[in-house]
């Protein structure tokens, strides 16, 4: 059963290429069933698109007056503010350092507990428990594990006589702690979409690698990384997706600080919606994030449709 | 199909990748992952509620109930949780359907702009909600749904992750099982619904978590959304002292809080979680 | 007692019912209030309490109250139900943010509901404390109407004073007593400091609000209260505040170095890892409830003189409230401000009763004259003055809260960092600088 499945799969993989099954009442048929959602994301998703891009135009010059046509100016003032520049670079570190450890991370945890016993269970378990908390509540925990002098890693290191940095307070380590904390948050997610693609590894390849002499390190570059590419691709592109739109915590911990040091994409156009109330340049703001994350999402889908054997979508 | 599947190359790759110092390691970040979670445990038993000692993680006091009394008192619980599983059930039904719909246009069917199409779906996943605030309260107060429970649920009912979790699930099953139904006279209907939807179901019950889970969370929208005290989801109740403004943290009582709102989820992760871990393992991520 | 008064009221407004037109008693006004929840969660539900109580005593109008999560959260909400023409008809909101609220269009002005109650302005704020009037009178026009206040205020640990050999009943009242006590107070094992002299907040807005009281204690200014394009950041008396915070840490070494959060200053005072702290009024009934030690509270220390700014919310009706609506929301906002009720929030919360008269009612004297902590942050507000508001203020505010914490992370110097705080706020200031101040006749 499971080779016939996944024999077809390759066959049909390769075949439905050149041969497209349902030709004529295909077009209908698709949007027929894309309907409800694209109804959906036109109401919740594309309007406000639209309605932002308008606002990325428009300006007010008299204060408290209306927005009139201000062609691309807030992205000229976007761009001549230091604070998004320095939002921009904090995220590409912010991004660089959690995604790929958070991926690295995953992929050991899941080769480690793939195997489903008992005790992989429960430690599966343990590391999926961050995904679970809500954040309003657990903001107020992270904020304690940082907690200079009587939080959770101060207090354990005191007893070993050591003094920690100022994790939250301190601009050199600030982002450092946060990235950490998503670290935390995210592997444990990211592991489940590992242990899933390595469902997929067909024991036959294994048992071929070991009859070529293969050592441990060698069936993991040649067999289960070339496998595991599209969920890698996967999880790139949620994990970099996330790094962008789900900063929640640096909002309830740091809200930026100290001085920028922690202000990323997102919360900088949330300051200027809501501190600076200059609704024009956040929306500028969030069409150059929405630019920067469909190039990304794009690169990244492309190479995992390739990895799949196929063209895109 | 899935579970034979899981054992026959997990066997292999386990005594083949994994060797014993990974899975040490492996364990101890497992128990370093779950220190925040034992001192919540340790924190919310603890008569005290602020001062030196409270980041032990090994209790050192007679255990009380206390800080549960204390945040159960906070907030009509029973209520806000009823609504909780409301918002999160009622966002889950829906987008079973719009995820199965669409995953399967992309999955299986051939049309002009499914590439453009698909990005569109994507676009939702790129737009953070905190930006969306002012045009979708705007827009749920057009549809005359402020202050309800579904307007709380409208903007989530497509899901571009579902979509795009579905569309692989639907790829990875083979075109012959559709081809013979179709010979059979199957409609699209019952291809979906007697192929597609049982051979996809773990990837459909993994879907079901992330997007439980996620709903079960959410804090800012809701609170944008809900004016009425009755209609409060437990986020907005748990935020009501989770979160002072003027300095005042007491830890015991956020902890005992956190676990109070948390505990159906766990609850729920205790007893699914073989299940759970199962469907995802072999849901269709390839 | 209530039972009788409520039953009375209920009359009163049977009879009123009555004698109106009938249709105004069948449908009773609905009305919303937004408030956040600033100090600890049994606060939201002593709101639906308080609601209800205006409920029953208010036949003709029914309130809701709806919490709105933080400051942030209540003007995003506010602004977003605006917007979405759904605006609420009354919010506690932030008494710092009124300024911008009105110039943006977004408030009304009380004007003509006090003039109805057949008052001037000026005998409808005499009822509240002076330092008060600041943030809520803009331009002569009552934009807010004050509902809980605070001031910063110096918390001491009496153990740790004593065990210092320190006089508890003289508490530091310069900046020279405060080095001198704190020095004393700080511990060290090896190079780890285990107990600090002193800590102050200087997460954003709490920053802010701290470096404003040092500078008003050192004779300054901040900003300009009568015109909001103008602060004073590269001064003499705003170096000399900064400085000291600095020198608290790099040269006298009695506070933690870079950015304590507010949290963490109640929380290092409570665990006794901080033996003097300088936190909001607002913290008053935390500290009281949890400190297991006894504890002194004073005046903010000074340089030159006595001076803090106050802190906290007041009542606002958003723009569009017209109507029976705008008449229900003012009925409410002068309900929750006479002196019973105010009194009553206040010693829930810990906040100051913003009524003066408040202070006469038995209930409250009783309350001061238990807990002294308490009274002697009423006497504070004698000293006190408006908190800091300009045009776009949160940003304003940030321009030297990000200079600050530079500062207290040891990166940059106070004289270099007011220059750059300066520069940077005047910038943000500048399009209202030149529609107002420097819009000037051409011909």
């Amino acid at each position: 059963m499971t080779q016939a499945i996944l024999s077809a799969r390759a066959i049909g993989a390769g075949e439905s290429r050149g041969r497209p099954f349902w030709p004529r009442g295909d077009t209908a048929l698709a949007f027929g069933l894309l309907a409800p959602s694209l109804l959906l994301l036109g109401l919740f998703t594309y309007a406000p698109v639209v309605q932002l891009v308008w606002q990325a135009l428009t300006a007010q010059s008299t204060i408290g007056g209306p927005q009139l046509f201000a062609g691309l100016e807030n992205f000229r003032a976007l761009f001549a503010d230091g604070a998004f520049r320095k939002a921009l670079a904090n995220n590409l570190i912010y991004a660089l350092g959690t995604v790929v450890p958070s991926l690295v991370l995953a992929l050991g945890l899941a080769l480690a507990l793939v195997r489903s016993t008992q005790v992989n269970a429960l430690l599966r378990a343990l590391l999926f428990v961050p995904v679970l908390f809500p954040l309003v509540a657990a903001a107020s925990i992270f904020l304690f594990i940082f907690l200079p002098g009587i939080g959770l890693l101060d207090y354990h290191l005191a007893k070993l006589a050591l003094s920690g940095p100022n994790w939250l307070g301190d601009p050199d380590v600030a982002l450092y702690a946060i990235m950490g904390l998503t670290i935390w948050k995210n592997a444990g997610y990211y592991m489940l979409f590992f242990l899933a693609g390595l469902q997929g590894v067909p024991a036959d390849a294994y048992e071929a690698a070991i009859l070529d002499g293969a050592n441990p390190w060698q069936r993991l570059r040649h067999v289960t990384l070339p496998y595991l590419k599209p969920t890698i691709g996967f999880v790139m592109v949620i994990g970099l997706l996330n790094v962008v739109t789900q900063v929640d915590h640096v909002f309830v911990l740091t809200k930026g600080g100290p001085s920028d040091s922690t202000n990323l994409l997102l919360f900088y156009v949330y300051q200027q919606a809501v501190e600076t109330y200059d609704v024009g340049r956040a929306a500028a703001g969030t069409l150059v994030m929405l630019a920067l994350l469909l190039a990304i999402t794009a690169g990244s889908l492309r190479t995992l449709e390739r990895s799949f054997g196929e063209k895109e979508p | 199909m899935s579970a034979g599947l899981g054992e026959a190359s997990s066997g292999v790759a386990m005594a083949e990748i994994s060797p014993r110092i990974g899975y040490g390691a492996a364990v101890l970040v497992a128990l370093l992952w779950t220190v925040p979670f034992l001192w919540m445990l340790v924190a919310a038993f603890n008569p005290q509620n602020v001062g030196a000692g409270m980041a032990s993680l090994v209790p050192s006091y007679v255990p009380t109930l206390a800080n549960f009394r204390e945040a159960w008192a906070s907030a009509d619980f029973p209520r806000y949780g009823l609504n909780t599983l409301i918002i999160s059930l009622g966002i889950l039904a829906v987008q079973l359907v719009t995820i199965t719909l669409a995953g399967y246009a992309f999955a299986r069917l051939e049309f002009p702009g499914r590439s453009l199409c698909f990005y569109l779906f994507l676009l939702q996943l790129m737009l953070a909600p905190v930006v969306l605030i002012v045009p979708n309260l705007a827009m749920i107060a057009r549809l005359g749904l402020y202050d309800s429970l579904l307007g709380v649920m409208a903007p989530y009912f497509a899901s571009a992750f579902g979509t795009f979790l579905m569309r692989q699930a639907f790829k990875a099953i083979p075109r012959e099982l559709e081809d013979a139904a179709l010979i059979d006279g199957a409609t699209v209907w019952q291809r979906i619904g007697f192929i597609y939807l049982p051979l996809a179901k773990p990837s459909l019950i993994a879907f079901a978590i992330v997007s439980v889970t996620a709903h079960w969370n959410e804090f800012l929208w809701p609170l944008m959304v809900i004016n009425s005290p009755d209609l409060r989801p437990l986020t907005v109740g748990l935020a009501t002292f989770t979160r002072g403004a003027e300095g005042a943290q007491a830890w015991g009582v956020i902890a005992a809080g956190t676990l109070i709102v948390s505990a159906p989820l766990l609850l729920a992760f205790a007893l699914f979680q073989r299940a759970f871990v199962n469907s995802f393992v072999s849901s269709g991520i390839k | 007692m209530t039972t009788t008064r409520r039953s009375l009221l209920a009359g009163a407004a049977l009879a009123a019912g009555l004698s109106l037109a009938p249709a105004f008693a069948q449908t009773p006004t609905e009305i919303e209030l937004f408030f956040p929840v600033p100090v600890d969660g049994q606060l939201a539900r002593d709101m639906a309490v308080l609601i209800k109580e205006f409920n029953t005593a208010h036949p003709a109008i029914k309130a809701t109250p709806v919490y709105t999560g933080s400051y942030d959260e209540t003007l995003i909400k506010t602004r977003a139900a605006m917007k979405a023409g759904k605006a609420p008809a009354a919010v506690i909101m932030s008494a710092n943010f009124l300024l911008d609220l009105k110039i943006e269009g977004e408030i009304q002005s009380l004007d003509g509901l006090v003039k109805a109650d057949g008052k001037t302005n000026e005998q409808f704020m005499g009822q509240f404390f002076p330092a008060l009037h600041g943030n809520a009178v803009i331009d002569r026009s009552i934009y807010g109407v004050p509902f809980h206040n605070s001031t910063p205020l110096l918390y001491v640990n009496v153990d740790h004073l004593k065990e210092a050999g320190l006089d508890p009943e003289k508490l530091p009242e310069n900046w020279q007593d405060l080095v001198t006590a704190a020095k004393k107070l700080t511990r060290r094992e090896g190079e780890r400091t285990t107990r600090w002299g002193i800590t102050l907040p200087s997460n954003y807005d709490y920053g802010g609000w701290i470096l404003q009281a040092l500078t008003q204690s050192n004779g300054g200014q901040w900003f300009n209260p009568e015109f909001g394009g103008e602060v004073y950041y590269d001064t003499p008396s705003m170096l000399g505040a900064l400085t000291f915070w600095s020198d608290l840490i790099a040269k006298h070494k009695v506070h933690p170095s870079g950015v304590q959060a507010g949290g963490a200053v109640s929380s290092a005072f409570l665990a006794g890892q901080s033996s003097m702290v300088l936190l909001s009024t607002g913290s008053l009934t935390h500290i009281r409830t949890n400190a297991k030690f006894p504890y002194k509270v004073a005046f903010v220390p000074k340089n030159l003189r006595n001076e803090v700014p106050i802190g906290g919310a007041s009542l606002v009706i958003p723009k569009g409230v017209e109507g029976e609506r705008r008449k229900a929301a003012w009925t409410l906002i002068n309900w929750m401000t006479s002196p019973e009720k105010s009194a009553w929030w206040s010693r829930a919360t810990g906040y100051f009763a913003p009524n003066k008269a408040a202070y006469d009612t038995p209930e409250m004297k009783a309350f001061i004259a238990t807990n002294p902590d308490a009274g002697v942050a009423v006497k504070q507000l004698d000293y006190a003055s408006a908190w800091f508001a300009t045009y776009k203020t949160v940003p304003v505010r940030k321009a030297i809260e990000d200079e600050l914490q530079a500062v207290l992370a040891g990166k940059k110097q106070p004289k270099e960092a007011l220059a750059a705080a300066q520069k940077q706020a005047d910038e943000i200031l500048r399009p209202y600088v030149e529609q107002t101040a420097l819009k000037l006749p051409t011909q």
